[in-house]
């Protein structure tokens, strides 16, 4: 977790990237990882319909970037988004969202069911590499009716709640896992059908510095699929 | 719209041993525009140098100066105007000197030079928006020839005299209501990918 936020330290003070930057990249990296893995014909439900749950720091707004990009991509995505930062940044990502008619749920669906039926596709969006300690309300009833609801998951970086080194084996459950910037110590517990690699903005002087050994990204694409 | 200028770059078999990549920048958005797409062509193990005269003192192109400087991308101190010195080095130009917001810009030092000896290269150049020099709407009389162009949300009317090898869109990412209220419609964008080939 330290060299995770180390990496990203140094991004930020040295390299003088900004969070937005990097922030829409990881976002569209989501995007692309999922569209590769669940394409919209691939969907059980009429419409690609899909849920982003956006939790209260930074995983949330690559949520927000990610749905954005999903919408392009032709899927349609339903935010739910009940903690917000009063940063220009976020509000930001959600007027963007709003403006693209992404609707904004005002409560959060109180079963598994209803989730199951609506939505053939749910992005975990709620906590990332800088999770630490209790799950606060409301996320901690979210993540129990998401560890109860059948439809695929894919979670942003770490599967929400789970501990960012060890892992949570009665957590979350996810099918997929975009891992950002490089995989955390955490993924080697994930069990899911698809691991992706996205982010793809560390130079090599980076990658070199903290060991990274990152396998080479295909082309020009911003994804890597891992397993 | 950073994002998708590189993505336009082709793979193509390069002539060079090694892909090395002339990236010119104006003082304004379209430099900026070449920063970031110089970045992204390093990322793709290309070899980019950057000729970048006039620096805009704007935070955020400062930024992507640095970021380009902290990933070892060179920055010339002076663009030769012996033509065969750049064809020899590079691969290929990317003109990101002047955009759509440029009036007289192409009148006035180092622009002029930069463009008189971009004229004469004999190595593809590849423009963001518009030709560099070139009118917005009419085009040009004498100006650079561009190999390939990436127009930037949507193409100008300049596009229209383009005479190059590939014509590239770069305007994923224009929200719905903006497409519509410009009357723009956009060609349908393959799969994830943000530019499209007219």
């Amino acid at each position: 977790q330290e060299e995770a936020q180390a990496i990203d330290q140094e991004l930020f003070t040295e390299y003088k990237f900004s969070v937005d930057q990097l922030m829409e990249l990881a976002g569209l990296s989501c995007a692309t990882a999922i569209a590769k893995a669940y394409p919209p014909s691939s969907f059980t439900t009429s419409q690609p319909t899909v849920l982003v749950v956006c939790g209260p720091g930074n995983n949330g707004g690559d949520g927000l970037v990610c749905a954005r990009h999903l919408k392009m991509f032709g899927y349609e995505p339903t935010v739910y988004y009940p903690k917000r930062p009063s940063k220009p940044l976020f509000e930001g990502l959600t007027t963007q969202c709003q403006k693209m008619d992404i609707p904004f749920l005002p409560e959060f669906p109180a079963e598994a069911a209803f989730i199951d039926e609506l939505y053939g596709l749910v992005v975990d969006a709620i906590f990332g590499f800088s999770f630490k300690g209790a799950v606060r309300e409301p996320f901690g009833s979210i993540l129990s009716t998401l560890e109860r609801i059948t439809a695929p998951i894919a979670s942003i970086d770490i599967p929400s709640g789970w501990d960012v080194e060890k892992g949570k084996a009665d957590g979350l459950q996810p099918d997929m896992l975009i891992s950002l910037t490089a995989p955390k110590k955490a993924a080697m517990h994930f069990t899911g059908r698809y691991h992706f690699l996205g982010g793809r903005f560390v130079p090599a002087a980076l990658q070199q510095k903290y060991a990274l050994n990152l396998p080479p990204y295909p082309d020009t694409d911003c994804v890597l699929q891992l397993t | 719209v950073p994002i998708s200028s590189r993505q336009a770059f082709p793979l193509p078999s390069l002539p060079r041993k090694q892909p090395t990549v002339l990236v010119v920048c104006g003082p304004a958005q379209n430099g900026a525009i070449g920063l970031v797409c110089a970045r992204h062509l390093r990322i793709f193990d290309y070899e980019p140098t950057i000729f970048y005269p006039k620096r805009s003192p704007d935070p955020l192109y400062r930024d992507f100066t640095t970021q380009c400087e902290k990933m070892d991308i060179p920055f010339l101190s002076y663009l030769p105007t012996e033509v065969q010195l750049i064809n020899d080095a590079y691969n290929a130009v990317v003109d990101a000197v002047l955009g759509a917001e440029a009036e007289a810009g192409e009148g006035r030092e180092p622009c002029a030079t930069i463009l008189a000896t971009l004229k004469h290269v004999r190595i593809p150049i590849v423009s963001l928006d518009v030709p560099s020099g070139w009118d917005v709407e009419a085009g040009s009389s004498g100006g650079i020839s561009p190999d390939v162009l990436v127009s930037l949300s949507a193409p100008k009317r300049c596009a229209r005299r383009f005479l190059g090898r590939q014509h590239f869109v770069a305007g994923r990412f224009l929200p719905y209501d903006v497409q519509k209220k410009f009357e723009l419609n956009p060609p349908e964008y393959p799969g994830t990918e943000c530019v499209v080939a007219l």
